[in-house]
């Protein structure tokens, strides 16, 4: 019976230390505290980069993606034959510094999307406050390059709640660069407002949410520009379910002339 | 004036706040105990509905062997409900102390329930020792209706008991939307906060869960005694008594993914951001888990009774198929479990939060998971059918077009499982959100119409001798053994991922946790904690089981019947 006994403890044993072992060897991921970071005017290199360290690894999320095989590139290691992200930061885009692409990948990740992976990277300007989007970016470069991100990188004006992903942290974040730089083409401000992470447009987009290539046709310039500022205000038939998905946030990132320029655009869109 | 006394004030409020526990800290210790008093109340809650089938069993069928399996089982609660009530006011002592500001919160608005919850507590054990003691004194006749129906208030009590504490647990995560940071709890009317979005589903989703847990228990605790046993006879009804553990688990179990599905979706509903949180966000991962266990779970449930086969004459005429049900097994498990397809891009969409719709992260992966769950449901009902009819021959004439039918119900099923699965990826979410119910009905009224179909046709079968109970390798035993420790697992892994969605809140955005253990900490040292809470509660029902056998001997009585009875078993 001893054998048996032990046979049993044993099986009990080898079945817990099986299940830790594997929940031990997946990426592990803490959930933290958002913190305010808030980052003296002659914060050194040095603290920017332990503080993004901190973000990459923990609030951020990074490492749910980043370092795990093809669901994005690795950042800390090389990639391709092009070294660490620190590395060939300053060679992705022609005529982008390192600190510029960067701040794009976290601005509007879409705006260059890494040959062989989807563009399924969040706008990480949303989530996190402009200090920690600041720090996460010295943490990078410092991964085989040179960081040179300073205080004065980091706009002085009160941060984005960190827990309120639907803040509209994207628009001052680039040393008060507007919204899509500005722009007042329809096409970029769409891409930069990420419409086509819900909406199919001309072809291109997800289909989650109705397809707005004949949205003229439903509704007039009125109608669309009431939805994109309160999208709460009418919900589109069939889709109830989903009401409440599409963030409330666009009126207060865009400009007028870029609010015009996109209600216009869409509702020709007949 | 009154500003310093303010500042005083909350200084003191802050001071008072959380207490600290010495070595393993405030957190681990409320975890451990909240935990194992977990695990122990739903042991007292899994193994009396067990008790109370099985004695009813005994009664309607005439099976004298149900009703001592029956007694045998309540025996072990008695110690179990001391171990639950230990737990509990260990649990209590520990909010109360390490946590009071959060507690004096929970009470305020739950005070009543909590009354409520004690006093029937008190009435639950106190029907369990009548239920126990008075076995042998209301044995016959209407005596022992009444004795099954105290059976019965037990399972009520004790379902009460786990509704009240549901509603505590599903407040912390969906409180009411209309309850803020800033809502005097003095205001908040106990219906409503009981009556959260959560609480339901938890409810359902538990009370299965449970049932299942009981059976995996049981079996556990039978597989011992089969290893154990002496004689021949002793081997026989321990084996048959592992068997009906694991049939009671399995059944069960087939059920949970719907309630499951149900309350992700839920969750869903009150708040996306949590859904991402839990589907796609920090705790994507728990899920490649949860899918791995379960996989554990069919496999070794399946397994078992594969094995079983061998101890069934006229069972060698289906042994070959297993190999086959095995491929779609592991073919679910691994389409459930891999990170890297096309399930995990719409998880990873959902990562992305914000500008994504988060539908698609969670149904995406939720509809492609239940068609492998459904595939790996159908497999695992379709053993058990082969199981039934394995010494039995109908004799009925339409027994060749009954079979045919039954054939065809199970590939109409399958079809209709594949088809949607594989449609969802060129839809729409919101139209493949309605899919996952068609596959779920398929699923049931195939198990429905085939069993109805099974019993007809089972009438006057012709028999190919009886079970030979006890003719099962060790092997099989051990199976059960890992059943138990996986679901137990299990278990402490979802307890994980409920209060871990909540992330840094006591009260999802109505109180925050502002402790220093507010992180939530990574999957890696949840599963210590996990492993440690099983290894505190598997020892403790081990002691259980052993003061049991010590207060009598076990229940198995030598009969000449147990023959007899054993072509019931399973039908
Ligand atoms: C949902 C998954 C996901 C998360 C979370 C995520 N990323 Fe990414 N990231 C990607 C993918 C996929 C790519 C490659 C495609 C592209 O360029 O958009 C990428 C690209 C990048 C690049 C460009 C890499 C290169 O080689 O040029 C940087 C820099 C980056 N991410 C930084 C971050 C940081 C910092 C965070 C955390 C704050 C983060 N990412 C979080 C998926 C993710
Ligand atoms: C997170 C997903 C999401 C994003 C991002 C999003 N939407 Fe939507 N949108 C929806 C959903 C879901 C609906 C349908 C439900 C409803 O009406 O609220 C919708 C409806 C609409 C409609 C009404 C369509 C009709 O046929 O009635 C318009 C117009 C629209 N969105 C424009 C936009 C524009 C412009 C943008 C970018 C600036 C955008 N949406 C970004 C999810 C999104
Ligand atoms: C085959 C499918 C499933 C199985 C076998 C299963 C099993 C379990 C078990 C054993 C528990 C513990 C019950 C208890 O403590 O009493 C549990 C709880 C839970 N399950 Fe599931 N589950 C399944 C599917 C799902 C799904 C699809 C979801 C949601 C997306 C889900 C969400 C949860 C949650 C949040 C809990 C925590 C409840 C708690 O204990 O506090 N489950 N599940």
């Amino acid at each position: 019976m001893w054998a048996t006994n032990a046979k049993i403890v044993g099986i009990v044993l080898g079945t817990l230390a099986l299940y830790t072992l594997i929940a031990n060897k997946i990426p592990q991921v803490q959930s933290e505290v958002p913190q305010a970071l808030t980052l003296g005017a002659n914060v050194t290199p040095e603290q920017l980069v332990a503080a993004g360290e901190k973000v990459y690894t923990g609030i951020g999320g990074c490492t749910t993606c980043h370092g795990l095989g093809e669901r994005a590139p690795n950042l800390l290691t090389d990639e391709k034959g092009q070294g660490t992200i620190g590395a060939r930061c300053g060679k992705r885009e022609p005529g982008k510094t390192c600190k510029q692409y960067l701040y794009e990948s976290l601005d509007n990740p879409t705006a260059y999307v890494v040959s062989g992976y989807q563009p399924i990277m969040p706008v990480m300007t949303k989530q996190l406050s402009p200090a920690q989007v600041w720090s996460v970016i010295a943490f990078l470069e410092s991964q085989g390059g040179t960081v040179d991100v300073t205080a004065s990188d980091i706009p002085t004006t009160s941060p984005a709640s960190p827990t309120s992903p639907t803040s509209p942290g994207g628009g001052g974040g680039a040393g008060g660069a507007a919204f899509a730089g500005g722009s007042t083409d329809p096409k970029a401000i769409i891409q930069a407002a990420g419409c086509l992470a819900c909406h199919k447009l001309d072809g291109q987009g997800q289909v989650i949410a109705p397809d707005l290539t004949h949205v003229g046709s439903r509704r007039d310039a009125e109608s669309i520009r009431r939805k994109i500022l309160d999208p709460a205000s009418s919900v589109t038939k069939g889709y109830e379910k989903l009401a409440g998905i599409m963030p409330k946030s666009f009126g207060t990132m865009m400009s007028a002339a870029q609010l015009e320029a996109l209600v216009q655009y869409l509702a020709a869109h007949k | 004036m009154t500003d310093p006394l303010l500042l005083l004030q909350a200084a003191a409020d802050t001071s008072r706040a959380y207490g600290e526990f010495p070595v393993i800290g405030a957190r681990a210790f409320v975890w451990i105990t909240a935990e194992v008093h977990l695990m122990f109340a739903a042991f007292v809650l899994g193994v009396p509905m067990f008790a109370v089938v099985t004695e009813a069993i005994g009664i309607f069928g005439g099976d004298e062997r149900y009703d001592r399996l029956s007694k045998e089982f309540t025996r072990l609660l008695l110690v179990a409900y001391s171990a639950t009530a230990i737990w509990g006011a260990m649990l209590v002592f520990g909010l109360s102390t390490l946590y009071p500001r959060f507690w004096a919160y929970l009470t305020t608005i739950f005070a009543p329930s909590m009354w409520l919850y004690a006093a029937l507590f008190f009435v639950e054990s106190f029907t369990l020792y009548l239920y126990y003691y008075g076995w042998d004194r209301w044995k016959k006749g209407r005596a022992k209706l009444g004795h099954w129906t105290l059976g019965i208030l037990l399972n009520v009590w004790g379902t009460i008991v786990m509704f009240i504490a549901n509603a505590w647990l599903t407040y912390m995560m969906s409180p009411p939307r209309d309850i803020t940071p800033t809502t005097d709890p003095t205001t908040i009317k106990l219906w409503h906060a009981i009556a959260n979005a959560t609480w339901m589903p938890i409810n359902v989703h538990r009370v299965i869960a449970n049932v299942v847990f009981g059976g995996a228990i049981v079996g556990a605790y039978a597989s011992y005694r089969f290893l154990a046993a002496r004689t021949e006879e002793e081997r026989a009804h321990y084996d048959w008594m592992g068997y009906v553990g694991n049939f009671i688990a399995m059944s069960a179990l087939i059920v949970l993914p719907f309630a499951g599905y149900w309350l992700g979706r839920e969750i869903y509903q009150y708040d996306q951001s949590m859904g991402i949180t839990m589907m796609g966000g920090f705790m994507s991962w728990l899920w490649v888990i949860q899918a791995f266990l379960i996989a554990v779970l069919f496999l070794t449930g399946n397994y078992y009774l594969w094995i079983g086969m061998g101890r069934i004459p006229g069972a060698e005429r289906f042994r070959p198929y297993t190999k086959y049900l095995l491929i779609v097994l592991v073919l679910g498990a691994i389409v459930w479990g891999t990170p890297h397809t096309m399930i995990a891009d719409s998880k990873e969409l959902a990562a992305m939060g914000g500008s994504h719709h988060p539908f698609l992260g969670a149904l995406g992966v939720m509809s492609a998971k239940n068609t492998a769950v459904n595939l790996m449901i159908l497999t695992t009902f379709l053993s058990f059918l082969l199981y039934r009819r394995a010494n039995t021959r109908p004799v009925v004439p339409w027994a060749r077009a009954g079979t045919i039918i039954q054939g065809a119900m199970f590939a109409v099923a399958a079809g209709v499982v594949l088809f949607y699965g594989i449609r969802g990826y060129f839809v729409e979410a919101i139209v493949r959100i309605g899919f996952s119910v068609y596959q779920v009905l398929a699923v049931l009224s195939c198990i429905v119409f085939v069993t109805v179909i099974d019993i007809l046709m089972a009438r006057g079968a012709q028999s190919l001798g009886a079970i030979r109970w006890g003719r099962m390798p060790p092997r099989s035993q051990y199976a059960l053994f890992i059943l138990a420790v996986t679901f137990t697992w299990l278990m402490g892994l979802m307890g994980f991922a409920r209060s871990g969605i909540r992330q840094y809140w006591h009260v999802w955005q109505v109180m925050q946790d502002t402790s220093k253990y507010a992180a939530t900490p990574a999957l890696g040292y949840a599963s210590k904690m996990i492993s440690l809470c099983v290894l505190i509660f598997l020892s403790l029902v081990a002691f259980v089981f052993w003061l049991g056998g010590l207060a009598e001997k076990s229940t198995f009585v030598a009969t000449a019947e147990g023959e007899k009875g054993a072509r019931h078993v399973g039908h």
